[in-house]
């Protein structure tokens, strides 16, 4: 197991080399002067100048690159233009709502996906397979901020029942947390949602027609245990596996979301930072989210190996 | 007719020459039902200059925010401008965006996958930068490259492309690395033939199919991401009529005119949704063996 975790590792490794890389050249294809276009039209040559030396855009690039490595070693990723304060503190400020908004998020994606996709598999062929795939493919197909607009509408203008959008921590007023939170996160889920509805119908195709299935239904077995206990947990294992890439998909979901639901989140931040050509916080932020990524990813092939030791032997 | 002769080859029936690839699809009820979604509103893009009843960048303030009527079929916006003749042809500019990308993954992913399938040496450093690229949720790292190339449409289709080129590589890659065991690459080995020549001549048009399935995906994917970057201002730049930028532009009246953003919401919906049915009949048609796989 340490070795595979070791052989695991290695392989992220040059990986997250080349993620910081790319966060780090993201300025480099900004054609023209970086300092120019964040200061605006009305800047004057002396600000200018300023800016440059705050942004070490006076120092060759091999010296940039290096202070950029030696920075993020000390876990310093720099300093935001606009909100003079650290982009470390920055972010580490507004993740728990990012965090709370996607593993919500991922929460509802999960049940209500593996939901419809044993439904579909249980009655493979028939109205309720059709119809649980249906709703798994509009899942997917629909503009998620749009529909987020469309569920704003209903539910906090029509209806009056939830928050149009904000945030309340969830220690300050659980109930308000879990309110401010049902919107967006539902909203966010729809897409993966669909995506595990897919995958768990497949993995549950395959695993009912197993012999343990048949031998379980031969001895007797209500049809309810069999189909959850012996098939849906053996037809979850892959599905568990794609969590860590959804996990990804939703953080990326998530920067939209929270601006459509005005929640003050790390996306936000970034979406806001893009806006305003703050540099300094869009070359963090996205190497966080690449890294938070990787790291996930590289967990849960631990901890698959960790429960099948089929994979740590085999070739991967 | 084409449909029985189908389910009856699958079911086993005897020798019976099986229907052609096209048949098939064309007999697929979901690829049936995404070619009408995706077809119909592709057609409403296609002829915006002639349907669209009024000229979708004039403001004329006597008419602002007016709700659906017999002249306005989908109401104004804050400009006074009419939505139906603005979704038309922002229509029109998702379809260049999502086929644009699809385009272009196509031909440097299906290098980039090619390569790395074929070549030995290539495959570990090629396939670890798609790896980085990958890590950078898709969405995300198209708004920061569409951000920093500056709005214009072939911006907005270059930012895609990067972001989405990993997912055609490594579908192109799989392709390949199945495909260049098979007997007859080993065949035309042994007759002499140059590498080049086994890849161009065999191995890749027998990987081809899964690409095809896959850049439906891509397209499908490309027309989201593209409102996404047009909703947050980093689309092609206005007045240009984009589905998501007239979404957010209804954004701010959801109170007062929740119809500004409603028709352009729904037409996204349905070109992706038709794209999505089209691309699991392709998989269904052109690589049965795919047919349990996910996107």
């Amino acid at each position: 197991m340490l070795r595979y975790a070791a052989r695991r590792l290695l392989t992220a490794l040059p990986v997250l080399l080349i993620v910081s890389l790319l966060s780090f050249g993201i300025v480099w294809i900004v054609p023209g002067d970086v300092a120019a276009e964040m200061a605006g039209p009305t800047a004057t040559a002396e600000e200018l100048a300023r800016l440059r030396e705050r942004l070490g855009l006076t120092r060759p690039w091999h010296e940039q690159l290096v202070g950029w490595y030696g920075a993020l070693l000390q876990g310093d990723l720099g300093e935001s233009i606009l909100l003079r304060q650290g982009v470390g503190s920055a972010i580490v400020e507004r993740l728990p709502v990012t965090l709370s908004l996607t593993f919500v998020a991922l929460a509802i994606a999960f049940v209500a996906g593996t939901g419809l996709g044993t439904l579909a598999a249980v009655r493979v062929g028939k109205a309720a397979d059709r119809a649980a795939m249906g709703t798994a493919l509009i899942g997917f197909s629909l503009p998620d901020f749009w529909l987020g607009l469309v569920l704003v509408y209903f539910f906090a203008v029509v209806l009056g029942w939830l928050p149009t959008g904000g945030y309340v921590p969830f220690a300050q007023d659980p109930l308000g947390w879990a309110r401010s939170m049902l919107l967006p996160a539902a909203t966010l889920a729809l897409s993966q949602m669909g995506l595990f509805a897919r995958m768990t119908r497949a993995a549950m195709l395959e695993v009912l027609r197993q012999d343990y299935v048949r031998t379980a239904r031969a001895k007797g077995m209500p049809g309810w245990v069999v189909v959850g206990k012996h098939a849906l947990r053996n037809a979850l294992v892959p599905v568990v596996t794609v969590a860590g890439i959804a996990c990804g998909v939703l953080l990326g979901g998530a920067v939209v979301i929270e601006s459509v639901f005005s929640l003050p989140g790390v996306g936000r931040l970034i979406v806001g930072a893009i806006q305003r050509r703050d540099y300094p916080v869009i070359q963090g932020g996205l190497l966080l989210t690449a890294t938070i990524f990787v790291l996930v990813n590289l967990a849960v092939d631990l901890l698959y190996a960790l429960l099948d030791p089929r994979i740590r032997h085999g070739r991967r | 007719m084409a449909g029985a002769s189908a389910s009856i080859s699958a079911a086993g029936a005897p020798q019976r020459r099986p229907p052609g690839a096209l048949a098939r699809l064309l007999a697929h009820p979901s690829f049936r039902w995404g070619l009408l979604l995706f077809g119909l509103v592709a057609l409403a893009g296609v002829l915006a200059l002639w349907l669209a009843p009024f000229d979708p960048l004039r403001n004329n303030f006597r008419t602002r925010l007016r709700p659906p009527d017999g002249t306005f079929w989908f109401g104004t916006d804050r400009f006074g401008r009419d939505i139906l003749s603005r979704t038309l042809f922002g229509i029109q500019v998702s379809l260049r965006i999502g086929l644009g990308v699809a385009f272009v993954t196509a031909l440097v992913g299906g290098a980039l996958g090619a390569m790395a399938g074929f070549l030995h040496r290539l495959d570990g450093p090629l396939m670890r930068v798609m790896d980085a690229l990958m890590a950078f949720p898709a969405v995300l790292l198209a708004i920061a490259l569409a951000a920093a190339l500056g709005p214009s449409e072939l911006n907005v289709i270059l930012a895609l492309s990067i972001a989405y080129v990993p997912r055609t590589a490594r579908v192109m890659r799989a392709g390949v690395l199945v495909v260049r065991e098979f007997p007859f690459v080993e065949g035309a080995r042994a007759i002499g033939a140059s590498p080049t020549r086994v890849l161009l001549r065999h191995v890749l048009p027998n990987a081809m199919a899964p690409l095809v399935v896959q850049q439906t995906y891509v397209f499908a994917l490309a027309v989201l991401a593209e409102a996404v970057l047009s909703f947050l201002g980093v689309g092609p730049p206005p007045p240009t009529p984009t589905l998501g930028g007239i979404i957010s532009d209804g954004r701010d009246f959801i109170q007062e005119a929740p119809w500004v953003s409603l028709a352009p919401g729904v037409v996204i919906a349905m070109v992706v949704l038709g794209l999505n049915l089209m691309g699991d009949g392709l998989r269904d048609a052109l690589d049965p063996r795919l047919r349990t796989a996910v996107q």
